[in-house]
Parts: C-alpha cells; sequence; structure tokens
C-alpha cells in the first residue's frame, strides 16, 4: 500500500489501510506485520488447525457467517490477488466461487476480473468501456454446458455447446454496452481490465 | 456372502476377479501406464532416461520463465506465438545481461518458427526474425483457435525433421496475464489430450492426466515441488486414487463446486494418479 503512495508517509498510509480482519492458516503472515496490525486492533482469526479449506474459503465463511454490522442483503465480496502465483492457489480460488455459488465473489488482478454466472438465473452484464473489454471470455467450468446463448459479443453462443476438449468461449470481444447470457450450466464470466 | 450383499462398491474389476472370466464387456485391470517427469527443468538430461522425449518449445506472449533458455536448450523445434516473438526479442538478453543483446537474438535464440494471427508482434521484430531465415506462418484469417492451438497443431502435423514418436510440447509463459487466455490455454490440453503438452510459468508447472491411463509422475525435488494439486478439468470425477501425497485420494469424488485438490504436498520421489476422468496436475516449481 505505501508503495502506490510513494509521496506519503509510510507509516500513515498503512495506518490508513487498516485491515479489520486477518484470517488463515497463518503460515505466511511475517511476525512483524501480525504484530503491527495485531496493535492497531485489527482482529486476528487463527485457522491453522484447518487444513481442509484454503484461506479464502476461510475468509468468505467469515464474511457470510459472522461479520457483524454488514448488511449481507446485498453482499458482493471482492477478492484482490485471486489470479498469478501459484496456479493450485488459483484453481483453489476458482472452486471457491462454484462453492459459494450463492454469493457474488469477484475474483481481480491486474489483468482480468472473473465471477460466476450461476445457471439458476438469467444475466445482464453492464459493460464499463472506460474501465474494461474488450477481450472476455464465458468459461464452463467444472461441468460441460449443453446450451448457452448470449447477446452483446462479437461471436455470440446460441443454444451453443461448451466443454473444455471442446469449445470454450475466449479472446471474445463485448460489441456494446450490454452482454446477456443464459446457459444450463454454470459459467464463468472473464472480461479483461484497462490498464489506464 | 454374495457381492450383492457387501457394502462397498462392485465394480466390473472385482466381480471379474472373483469369477475368474467376464460377464460384462472386458475393462483391462490394468491400464498402459504413463511416466511423466519434469527432465526438462534439469541443466542436462541423463541420456539413460526413459522414456526418450523429444521437445518442442512454443513461446506465448507473457513474461519469459527465468528457465527459458534451459527449455530452449533441451529443445528440438522452437516456435513463437505471435507476441511471444517479441518476449523472446526483449527479454532473453535481459536473462544474459552480461553479454552482447544483439549476440543473444540472433545466434543463441533465434526460433524456427512464428506462428499466429501476428496482432501482437511488433513490425521491427517481425522483420528481425525474416532476415534471420525464421519461418513466419501468418494464420491471421483463423478467428477459431488461439495462436497456442495453431502451434501445437503446426508441431504435431507438419514440423519436418522432427521425430513424433515421443513428442512433449513445452509451452513457455502460459500463465498470468490475461485470464480467458489461460483458460484458453488449458484447453488445448484437453482438446490435445494424446499429446504430451507442459504448460510452464515461472510458479508452476501443469499437465494433464488423460483417463486412458495409469499415471506415474516422478518428482525431481531439487526443482520442483513440494506443492501439488489434481484438478478435474471440465466435468466431475467420480472416482480418482493417488499414492505419495500427504493427502491421497482413495476412490474419490472431485467436482468443482466440492471437493478438489489443491494445496497438496508430495511426500516422496513418486506420485501414482488413476482417474475415471481427465484431470490437471499441477505442482509448483522451486525458485533457485
Amino acid at each position: 500500500m505505501p508503495r502506490l503512495f510513494p509521496q506519503e508517509d509510510a507509516s500513515d498510509v498503512r495506518r490508513r489501510y487498516k485491515p479489520d480482519v486477518i484470517k488463515g492458516d497463518m503460515d505466511s503472515i511475517r511476525t512483524e506485520v501480525l504484530d503491527f496490525y495485531t496493535t492497531l486492533g485489527t482482529e486476528i482469526i487463527d485457522k491453522s488447525h484447518d487444513q481442509d479449506t484454503t484461506d479464502l474459503h476461510k475468509c468468505v465463511t467469515y464474511i457470510r457467517d459472522f461479520a457483524p454490522d454488514l448488511d449481507k442483503s446485498n453482499l458482493c465480496i471482492l477478492v484482490a490477488g485471486a489470479l498469478g502465483g501459484r496456479f493450485d492457489h488459483e484453481m483453489g480460488n476458482l472452486n471457491v466461487l462454484c462453492r459459494f455459488s450463492s454469493l457474488r465473489i469477484v475474483l481481480l488482478s491486474d489483468d482480468s476480473l472473473i465471477h460466476l454466472l450461476p445457471r439458476t438465473h438469467h444475466h445482464e452484464i453492464h459493460i464499463l468501456s472506460s474501465i474494461e473489454g474488450p477481450h472476455c471470455g464465458l468459461i464452463p467450468i467444472g461441468m460441460p454446458s449443453s446450451s448457452s446463448t448470449t447477446t452483446g459479443l462479437q461471436w455470440d453462443l446460441n443454444e451453443t455447446e461448451m466443454r473444455f476438449g471442446g469449445l470454450i468461449s475466449t479472446s471474445n470481444i463485448v460489441t456494446g454496452e450490454k452482454v446477456t447470457v443464459q446457459s444450463d450450466s454454470d459459467l464463468l464470466w472473464t472480461i479483461s481490465i484497462k490498464k489506464l | 456372502m454374495l457381492p450383492s450383499q457387501r457394502k462397498r462398491k462392485i465394480t466390473i474389476s472385482s466381480l471379474s476377479f472373483l469369477f475368474g472370466f467376464s460377464f460384462f464387456p472386458r475393462r483391462p485391470l490394468a491400464m498402459d501406464l504413463m511416466h511423466h517427469s519434469s527432465t526438462f527443468l534439469l541443466p542436462t538430461i541423463p541420456s539413460d532416461h526413459r522414456p526418450s522425449l523429444t521437445y518442442a518449445l512454443v513461446v506465448l506472449n507473457q513474461n519469459l520463465p527465468r528457465f527459458t533458455p534451459l527449455l530452449w536448450k533441451h529443445a528440438q523445434l522452437r516456435l513463437c506465438a505471435d507476441g511471444g516473438a517479441n518476449r523472446v526479442y526483449d527479454e532473453m538478453p535481459r536473462l544474459f545481461p552480461q553479454e552482447d543483446a544483439s549476440d543473444v537474438r540472433r545466434s543463441r535464440y533465434k526460433p524456427d518458427v512464428i506462428k499466429g494471427d501476428m496482432d501482437s508482434i511488433r513490425t521491427e521484430v517481425l522483420d528481425f526474425y525474416t532476415s534471420l531465415g525464421t519461418e513466419i506462418i501468418d494464420k491471421s484469417h483463423d478467428q477459431d483457435t488461439t495462436d497456442l492451438h495453431k502451434c501445437v497443431t503446426y508441431i504435431r502435423d507438419f514440423a519436418p525433421d522432427l521425430d513424433k514418436s515421443n513428442l512433449c510440447i513445452l509451452v513457455a509463459g502460459a500463465l498470468g496475464g490475461r485470464f480467458d487466455h489461460e483458460m484458453g490455454n488449458l484447453n488445448v490440453l484437453c482438446r490435445f489430450s494424446s499429446l504430451r503438452i507442459v504448460l510452464l510459468s515461472d510458479d508452476s508447472l501443469i499437465h494433464l492426466l488423460p483417463r486412458t491411463h495409469h499415471h506415474e509422475i516422478h518428482i525431481l525435488s531439487s526443482i520442483e515441488g513440494p506443492h501439488c494439486g489434481l484438478m478435474p478439468i471440465g466435468m466431475p470425477s467420480s472416482s480418482s486414487t493417488t499414492t505419495g501425497l500427504q493427502w491421497d485420494l482413495n476412490e474419490t469424488e472431485m467436482r468443482f463446486g466440492g471437493l478438489i485438490s489443491t494445496s497438496n504436498i508430495v511426500t516422496g520421489e513418486k506420485v501414482t494418479v488413476r482417474s475415471d476422468s481427465d484431470l490437471l496436475w499441477t505442482i509448483s516449481i522451486k525458485k533457485l
């Protein structure tokens, strides 16, 4: 965070960007960092005994089940740093989207944004062309889709079958301000984030 | 006790064992074994190493993994997929800061082929390699397949002078960058499931374990691990079994939305895997 504000005093920036909670199995956080935020009053939730779920999974559970003073009726969880690094971590993060398919969770990296389009709904995606696109994709993660239909893409799908090993929609292009999607299967939507 | 009275799941192969012959269409009890090892990450590949593979390298348009020169050395054919040529041009010299950039580019790291839709390669890079004799294959009319797909097709169908009987295609720069590109690259593994294709980044290596084989993965602990994972890509797996992992699978079901094996740990020199579904194997690459 201090490096994103090079003109400002690092200590000041750190206090401005004080997390409410640090949760996980605590095998990566540096001791001085843990001490720093503990003294500032951040809640530390040590789940090192639980090796069955990823750190992201633990955080999503916390937000959904425990976070006080949070209006959860229209919740959206933004995840920074979800891509890159170890591939198995990335897949674990995608799996959190699938396991919590009734929650809005958006995975974010410098280059891309990803979220689930559950099969239970028709979807309208409003494109903010100043900040995202034009490159996009639709991915049948976890199970083939026998029928997906879209509007608003350069290569629209029309009751098209998609599956790994066959067709999946990558390097597609959004053509306007709105994309609609309906499918018989959960799909991952991804769109590129513009470098401004 | 009749088999049907047992609680455990009855499989076709166990019934065959009990009766000594098959009522049912024969399913082999012992599938062909497929061996995997990351010897392409070693400085030298032992001459008695089996299987003896022919390597081809495809460079994609991402930051070059730091071990790309090693992959280049082991490969008998080197292709750049479109903007991958920019990466070789710009970044190979940076991996050899003590050496003359021009030398690195011309003599040592000249791709044999540049193929793709040519919408990323810079003009001066294209001209540079053209004048050096690199074969340029412009497929800009073909928008149905990714640049990696085009390169794999080239290697499989057209590359002359390449022994393809034991081919392994190494892909540098396969991860990171745009997520849809990454998914497209994974899909190439699935579409060409009978070819050995390894996706590589600085942090990870990925390849397919086709369901048609039992798999033995030989772990080179000096260069890879211990973190690993197994993912059912594209379709759930009702039964996968492993040995050699901290959290082994035992006829375990895996699917996105349920259990997938991530943040697992290799415990020794050998991992075995069998599954009813194609799985992706991934292992971390050590930073040396």
